[in-house]
């Protein structure tokens, strides 16, 4: 046997998986399952106890989805990163969401991980979360009486993405003046695992950038905002030199920590580029 | 527990504990060892089955969590005597070296070439990307799929 032994919940509605998921003790989230199960044989290989309850979503049908009401596209939980990638409502809009999806990892795992997995698994290193606060989603939670509450992707993930009540689904308004650069470099790696990812996003009023973010991904911490390049870019004019001007206006800290000169640099060269790709498409 | 799978058009009533993967059941209960058992970490893609039409790796996959599922393996795909499409061209292009990812191939291009016969090389490339072949014959792999393609075109 590759794994030990567990007990396998599948409830059938969000209500009873977020009933389960707040009354079992033990627990683990299976959604994918692409991260858990391989955690789950290694762990057993290492002769670690593992977590006995395991919570399957797989038959929660109103955990899947993805839908567009009014300027707002919504994301359910169980949408795997193929059904988030075919979806006709990225074509246009969420273009960006489309380029992240269709990049992250090989085709079954694609086909197998799922969108709620990918951003609430805490794994430092996962595609959504910087493009989720560059988006600024909203991520929703259902507690075990059934209500919903809400907090920011930045806030999840300021409180190293942990939550008491079961992850539903995100809502992201639509931005048509809108720009998103994401640039992700990739670590040599037995896994895919990206050894660094940003996203830019920024608003361009008559070509002048408003409501920019920059996140963050160093693999090490969960991503994070550079409030200061964000504030040296905001009211800036696009131009060729901007993204080399903003080289010196980094938060260091982000970049420095535990990070190698390759890696620091290439934090550097993606950011530049990401602003002089930004930049260009006006 | 008691489930039951839809295996190769053929119903299964199974007794698990709960912690079986999907590969385990495949080879270990019904005798279907022609899905791989390899790295079981996700990474070689010799696990490959079919499932809703999309290739899904069998060793990061609960069987209990499939209840009710139909799966497609390398062996339901032949009809009696008569090979796949997907298969045939394998043999005919000598696809084959070691041979062992060969099922786990044969099964990401059969969901690909269900969808799109005629898959450019870069579909087929980013079809089976999550199949690794160590003897590196990856040309004649590709070459084998773009000729299926092209007789379950015709076949249509």
């Amino acid at each position: 046997m590759l794994l030990n032994h567990l007990t396998l919940h599948t409830p059938k509605t969000t209500l009873e998986a977020a009933r389960l998921f707040k009354e079992l003790e033990d627990i683990k989230v299976l959604a994918g399952g692409t991260f858990l199960l391989n955690s789950l044989k290694l762990l057993k290989t290492k002769g670690t106890k593992t977590s006995k309850n395991i919570l399957s979503l797989a038959k929660v049908d109103d955990l899947k989805g993805v839908s567009v009401d009014s300027n707002n596209l919504t994301i359910k939980a169980m949408t795997t990163i193929t059904e988030l990638f075919e979806s006709p409502f990225l074509v246009d809009n969420f273009e960006i969401l489309r380029k992240v999806c269709r990049n992250i990892s090989t085709t079954p795992i694609r086909n197998m991980a799922t969108f709620g997995g990918n951003l609430t698994c805490r794994y430092t290193w996962t595609e959504m979360p910087s493009l989720m606060i560059a988006l600024d989603a909203t991520l929703f939670f259902m507690t075990p009486e059934g209500k919903t509450t809400s907090i920011s992707a930045e806030d999840f993930f300021k409180n190293n993405a942990r939550s008491e009540y079961l992850f539903t689904h995100a809502v992201i308004a639509q931005d048509a003046q809108a720009r998103l650069v994401y640039r992700r470099v990739r670590k040599m790696s037995d896994v895919d695992q990206p050894l660094l990812s940003l996203c830019v996003k920024t608003s361009l009023n008559n070509n002048l950038w408003t409501k920019t973010r920059v996140v963050i991904n160093s693999g090490i911490a969960f991503a994070q905002r550079d409030y200061k390049v964000e504030e040296f870019l905001n009211d800036k004019i696009s131009s060729s030199d901007l993204g080399l001007k903003a080289m010196d206006n980094l938060t260091n800290a982000i970049y420095d920590t535990r990070s190698s000169e390759y890696k620091q640099h290439m934090f550097r060269i993606s950011i530049q580029r990401a602003i002089e790709e930004i930049c260009k498409s006006n | 527990m008691q489930i039951q799978l839809t295996v190769n058009k053929k119903l299964h009533t199974l007794e698990l504990k709960g912690n079986e993967t999907l590969l385990e059941v495949l080879r270990d209960q019904l005798g279907l060892t022609g899905t791989k058992t390899s790295c079981q970490e996700s990474e070689c893609g010799a696990c490959t089955v079919i499932i809703k039409g999309k290739s899904i790796l069998s060793c990061i996959t609960l069987a209990a969590n499939l209840d009710g599922q139909e799966i497609r393996t390398i062996e339901g795909l032949a009809e009696g005597d008569n090979l796949h499409p997907v298969q045939k061209a394998f043999i005919e292009h000598g696809s084959s070296q070691c041979g062992f990812c060969i099922p786990g191939m044969i099964m990401s291009s059969t969901a690909l070439l269900e969808k799109n016969h005629n898959p450019t090389q870069s579909e087929i490339e980013y079809a089976l990307d999550g199949n690794i072949c160590r003897c590196a014959g990856y040309p004649k792999i590709i070459e084998a799929v773009r000729q299926a393609g092209h007789e379950m075109d015709q076949g249509a």
